[in-house]
């Protein structure tokens, strides 16, 4: 006799494996920013966890040189020319990581929940439109708040299988409403 | 209803009866009851055997402090837990009970003669008997020791239960909630930060739900508790009950376990058994309360001998009487309310016997006016019964002088030896203590948190005082945050006050010699005990404690600690504050290892990497084996192989014809940027200016102490790009060590890093075929030898795919490793498992990659060196660019130590009679010296070898490069195998395969 | 765990992000072949093993990357600054004064 009631069907969060984009790390001497910017036309913003977009590439920034962006696979080859178009005059580093990193999506009720199972880090006081590179369990992930329970992650390949077996459990336990 | 329950008493549900075992025996309790509250309510009292003397216990506390009545509990197949606190486990139907540490039967026990040979096992009696003679250790000693080492039974079968864990980030937290607790985390919340509440009873309340005759704010103090806990709801709080909080570390860091599922008849499904919370608090109010002290007399361990506020806590939270008759003895006000509380229910109480001489006027009328006989002045000086108490002397004490006992029966005796603040936690901050003269206790000092203390827990007693106390620490948290609270006030009405003194053992006329007073109930150490440790001069309370056992039991100390102190101060002529405590340590009470270990068990144990051509290696049943984090396939056996005949196939297919190999884990670095050639030149031992793009180089790291840390092959895609490799283990400690040095040596440099180990998915073909192999697939490349020579490298296509061509070979044959972007690695592999058909390609594994690269002398990182070996001593001299000015480690190459002869030296070895040495075993020069022999050197490598038709070593060797031809000698059981000192290139030494 | 306040992320985080890197304010030797054997010693293997306030490198790992530098306190286990590579050693009596 069980003295709680339980709604087994309730899904707290939805997961989902989002198809391959074009990822690259940028690095860049902070003096010679702008100037990257400008020749990549895209905005690289400054403060660590701060994003940019223009059209369907996404900027993150991650460190004091370092960005990721995310792109439409078929505006990789247009990006990668652009760097090594501005090279010679613009030192920087931009390497394709297209396939280091798979993206899950994580939305609904207890998306939030489910990431503070495992991540040290204050999730929720990470503003909503804004990233981190952060750990989820014993992963290194990026991170991205696309609403207040609206996630995105990117997960290197090979940690994926531990990742989502992670969540299995989280689901499975948020599920049993206790 | 029970004999001993009092209908319309108590908390629990008297329409929901749960029915459970207890040694084999079917009892009915209610729903809130805990083991022991449904026992007692049956008048069982014996519930288990003390540790040591196997002295017959019942539970002596009503909380988490209890050290006797622990209990196996079974909570279905699997479920066996044991040590469990009869006092905090709750009823759930069906629950399996047995008491422990009994033979044959909790009622009669053998292991109870421990208790008549009681002097043999004083304190130090481990140190004192097991010492002599030597060879009594191994036979007698240990085996007994094992044998009565443990209380309880371990569980033998796997946990079948889940874990969980939580982080939490909050403004405030309160530990504890009592009347302090409740008030301070109202206050919190109403200023408008975010307050959490945890407590580790199954309800919020603390002692009100003892304490139901209090009057606060008008209202009964069950009702005032309800209409505060509605209000901490509304105001946001998050309630937190069954969750004790175990340990508290820096910076506000509390760690808190909550039990979700012991209590519940069916769990939900998929319901965790427990969750850990990390909480990070900006301010955090420890409202902990106090535990009530034990006196220490002989006998004070019987069943029926009891706290006086537990008792008060059976009857009023539980509605259970613990027995028909009592006596209660005490040096606290607070155990007049529990005799007052048990005659108002209808409960006999036979004396109050005081060990203070003066009494408050109040409480000696309302005692008068139930009828209770009152002794001031008094001591006990033993109880009598043997499975329960019968009755207990009393003394007089006059001037020192302890007079003629009397005998008064009873059934339960009800001790107070007054309260101890909770200050477990605070401990754990290392906050400091400072002794209270008047209350004779240690309160909280100076803080090294931000934290606030409230209630009882500081020494406060009282519902009035206590509720303002909690309030006054809801708004300082509030006031540290930076908000405005508001303080409220609470009427109390029928309060109970209370104040106390503290005793060592009570004064007796018995022979010191035979009396047993207990201190720590667990560990069964005695006043005698402490009296002795100090005789045998022991000083610091940290070595009577550990001579003692005293406090080291599972309740850390909670009832024994103030006790023991205070007799061993005593014994030491000193005062308790000079003496001091000793430390409290997390966990605050005992905690499962699943808790600890979360998500973290099973499949999930540790994180486990794999590459996309794992699913293909699981599909043909290769065997894996776990490298750093990954899982690598190690050999695929066919048609019931055993790993020798697998690895032998398998190198034979590769030398003979053609074998493909998984090497996607090798760690990859991009190094890009205008002053790359110059990094390179500064990190690696090599010389990269010359190399042209296009071509490979085998790279050497050092650490800065010239010792090996890395190697791997590296390819310059361009003037300004390198395509690192690293060793699989070694790739995220290498890309930290690039990093640092750019970072912080040589920011002025124009290169970044980037890992992108995950990005590619590297097969390695390797043969006489391996060309052959790939050139119908490879697109945009001419592969001929004089176009692509070995240490090429080139982007093309290969099956379609872009790709990035390596031609080299770690197995001393025609060698190539193909990059592809890893989403198509499986697809790459496949085309060239394919493409391989027509020369029966074997795919290999890790074991015969490393028989390949062994027959060729190729060092493994990690395996043929160990931290201790320079690139000479690895005979890689040729590696190093000598004309280079510097780079890592060079430096260190000149250290004295490191250019001194006789330095252990990688070489190979040959076993005269051929058989195969183990990895690790030492190496002597002479076999016929006295042992303990000189060791030369070990064997780093081992393997039999197919081409070679004969096992082969590598081994490092003191002085081993000059020691070519000699023989060295292996000592192993079975006898001292010999061997021949070799070069370690055992296969193709001209290296003409690599070159086909 | 320890918090870590990471003075490139301008951000207070949990120590699990982070991994130690030795002590602080060694620098390499520009021309460590002008070294005695001595000399190269210390550089090599002696550090302070302060009791009290030490200087020591931390890098945000699992976070930003960076390598930075801190005062902690060894005994009490206090981080008393943190702050970026390259900036010059703090004035220790300043910090322990505030503390």
């Amino acid at each position: 006799m069980t003295t709680q009631r339980h709604d087994f069907n309730a899904q707290p969060f939805l997961l989902e494996e989002l198809p391959p984009v074009g990822r690259f790390s940028l690095r860049v001497r902070p003096g010679q920013r702008e100037a990257l910017a400008a020749a990549l036309g895209l905005e690289l913003p400054t403060a660590i966890g701060q994003r940019s977009s223009a059209g369907q590439t996404e900027v993150l920034c991650l460190g004091p040189d370092e960005w990721a962006i995310l792109t439409a696979e078929a505006e990789r080859d247009a990006l990668v020319a652009a760097g090594a178009a501005a090279y010679a005059q613009i030192p920087h580093s931009l390497v394709e990581v297209s396939d280091r990193e798979i993206t899950l999506r994580l939305s609904g009720a207890q998306a939030l929940t489910a990431l503070t199972a495992v991540c040290p880090r204050d999730i929720d006081a990470i503003p909503v439109g804004r990233g981190a590179r952060t750990l989820f369990d014993s992963a290194t992930v990026l991170l991205w708040r696309d609403g207040p329970q609206d996630f995105r992650m990117d997960v290197w390949r090979s940690f994926l299988p531990h990742v989502r077996a992670i969540l299995d459990k989280i689901t499975v336990e948020l599920k049993s409403g206790l | 209803m029970s004999r001993y329950r009092i209908p319309g008493m108590g908390r629990v549900d008297p329409a929901a009866p749960v029915s459970f075992t207890f040694d084999g025996r079917r009892y009915t309790g209610l729903r809130g009851d805990t083991v022991a509250s449904a026992l007692l309510a049956n008048g069982v009292h014996l519930m288990g055997r003390s540790f040591k003397y196997h002295r017959p216990r019942g539970p002596v506390s009503a909380g988490s402090e209890e050290p006797n009545a622990l209990i196996g509990t079974s909570r279905g197949p699997g479920r066996f837990e044991p040590n469990t606190r009869a006092t905090v486990q709750e009823l759930r139907q069906g629950l399996v009970t047995e008491s422990q540490n009994k033979f044959p039967s909790l009622k009669f026990d053998i292991g109870a003669v421990n208790d008549r040979a009681y002097m043999l096992f004083s304190a130090g009696f481990y140190y004192k008997t097991f010492m002599w003679p030597r060879s009594f250790w191994d036979k007698v000693y240990e085996p007994f020791i094992r044998a009565a080492a443990g209380l309880g039974k371990s569980p033998t079968e796997v946990d079948p239960d889940e874990y969980a864990s939580r982080y939490l980030h909050t403004d405030v937290l309160v530990i504890g909630g009592g009347a302090s607790g409740i008030a301070a985390a109202l206050v919190a919340a109403r200023s408008g930060a975010r307050v959490v509440l945890v407590d580790e009873n199954a309800e919020m309340g603390g002692s009100l739900l003892s304490d139901p005759s209090v009057r606060i704010d008008g209202r009964g103090s069950w009702a005032w508790l309800a209409e505060q806990l509605s209000q901490l709801r509304a105001a946001g709080v998050r309630l937190m009950t069954r969750t004790t909080a175990i340990g508290y570390y820096h910076q506000n860091f509390v760690g808190l376990c909550e039990r979700l599922t012991d209590h519940l008849d069916q769990p939900p499904h998929g319901a965790p058994r427990e969750r850990m919370w990390r909480v990070r608090a900006e301010q955090v109010v420890l409202a902990q309360g106090a535990l009530e002290k034990p006196l220490v007399f002989d006998g004070n361990d019987r069943p029926g001998v009891m706290l006086a506020g537990s008792a008060q806590t059976y009857l009023n939270r539980y509605g259970v009487k613990v027995g028909d008759c009592a006596a209660v003895v005490t040096s606290h006000d607070s155990a007049y309310y529990t005799a007052f509380d048990l005659v108002d229910a209808g409960g006999r109480v036979a004396v109050i016997a005081d060990t203070r001489d003066q009494v408050r006027p109040d409480l000696v009328e309302a005692a008068r006016r139930r009828g209770i006989q009152l002794l001031t002045g008094h001591t006990v000086t033993t109880t009598y019964g043997r499975l329960r108490i019968k009755g207990v002397r009393v003394n007089p004490v006059k001037g020192g002088q302890v007079g003629a006992g009397r005998k008064i029966a009873c059934d339960t005796l009800l001790m107070s030896g007054g309260w101890t603040p909770s200050l477990h936690l605070f401990s754990h901050t290392k906050g400091s203590l400072t002794w209270d003269a008047d209350s004779r206790t240690f309160l909280p000092n100076h803080k090294t948190e931000a934290c606030q203390i409230a209630g009882a827990g500081r020494g406060l007693w009282g519902y009035g005082p206590v509720i303002e106390d909690g309030v006054k620490a809801g708004l300082a948290a509030a006031e540290a945050l930076g908000r405005t609270g508001t303080a409220f006030g609470a009427g109390v009405e029928g309060d109970r006050p209370g104040t106390g003194v503290s005793q060592k053992e009570l004064p007796t006329d018995l022979s010191a010699g035979k009396a047993k007073a207990f201190v720590d109930y667990q560990n069964d150490v005695t006043a005698k005990d402490i009296r002795l440790a100090v005789r045998e001069g022991m000083r610091s309370i940290e070595h009577v404690k550990r001579y003692t056992t005293n406090g080291m039991a599972t309740d850390q100390g909670k009832m024994s600690n103030i006790n023991g102190l205070m007799i061993a101060a005593d014994a030491l002529g000193k005062q308790p504050p000079q003496v001091g405590l000793t430390t409290f340590r997390p966990p605050y009470t005992p905690t499962s290892f699943g808790a600890f270990a979360g998500y973290h068990k099973g499949a999930t144990f540790e994180l486990t990497r794999k590459t996309p051509i794992d699913p293909w290696a699981e599909a043909q049943g290769a065997v894996f084996e776990p490298v750093s984090l990954w899982r690598r396939a190690w050999y695929f056996p066919k048609g019931g192989e055993d790993m020798h005949a697998a690895v032998a196939r398998e190198c034979r297919a590769t030398r003979a014809s053609v074998g493909m190999f998984d090497a996607s884990t090798l760690g990859k670095i991009e190094v890009a940027g205008p002053d790359a050639v110059e990094f390179m030149n500064r990190m690696y031992t090599n010389p990269w200016t010359k190399l042209a793009p296009g071509r490979c180089r085998y790279g050497l790291l050092l650490g800065e102490d010239g010792f090996i840390r890395d190697d791997g092959v590296i390819g310059r895609l361009s003037q300004d790009l390198f395509h690192v490799t690293t060793t699989t283990g070694g790739a995220a400690r290498v890309l930290n060590m690039m990093e640092d040095y750019l970072q912080t040596e040589w920011p002025d440099l124009n290169v970044w890093l980037t890992s992108t180990t995950e990005q590619w998915s590297t097969v390695a073909v390797n043969g006489p075929n391996a060309r052959k192999v790939l050139e119908p697939l490879v697109e945009g490349l001419d592969m001929s030898d004089a176009n692509f020579p070995h240490m090429s490298v080139a982007e093309c296509t290969v099956a379609g795919l872009p790709a990035r061509l390596f031609r080299i070979s770690f197995t001393g044959e025609l060698g190539f490793e193909i990059n592809v972007p890893a989403r198509h690695g499986l697809a790459l592999w496949k085309a060239i498992h394919e493409a391989g058909r027509a020369y029966d390609i074997c795919p290999y594994g890790t074991e015969s990659m490393h028989v390949l690269r062994a027959e060729k002398g190729y060092i493994i990182v990690g395996q043929d060196t160990d931290g201790t070996v320079t690139p000479q001593d690895a005979g890689l001299d040729w590696a190093i660019g000598k004309a280079k000015k510097d780079f890592v480690g060079k430096r260190s190459l000149q250290r004295p130590d490191i250019v001194a002869p006789n330095r252990k030296q990688l070489v190979g070895l040959l076993t005269e009679d051929g058989t195969r040495l183990e990895e690790g075993a030492q190496i002597v020069l002479d076999p016929n010296q006295k042992t303990p022999m000189t060791m030369a050197g070990h064997v780093t490598s081992s393997y039999d070898s197919v081409a070679l038709g004969r096992p082969i070593a590598m081994a490092v060797i003191t002085g081993g490069h000059n020691r070519m031809g000699e023989t060295v000698h292996i000592p192993m059981p079975n006898g001292t195998i010999r061997a021949k000192v070799t070069s370690t290139n055992f296969y193709d030494p001209e290296g003409e395969r690599l070159k086909a | 765990m320890l918090l870590i306040n990471c003075p490139y992320c301008e951000a207070t985080l949990p120590e699990l992000e982070f991994a130690y890197a030795g002590e602080a304010h060694i620098d390499r030797p520009a021309d460590p072949s002008a070294l005695s054997d001595e000399e190269w010693r210390d550089f090599l293997f002696i550090r302070t093993n302060a009791r009290g306030p030490h200087f020591e490198r931390w890098r945000h790992i699992h976070g930003c990357g960076r390598f930075f530098n801190a005062v902690r306190d060894t005994v009490s286990d206090r981080f008393l600054m943190t702050y970026k590579a390259g900036e010059a050693r703090p004035v220790l009596n300043a910090l322990e004064a505030a503390e």
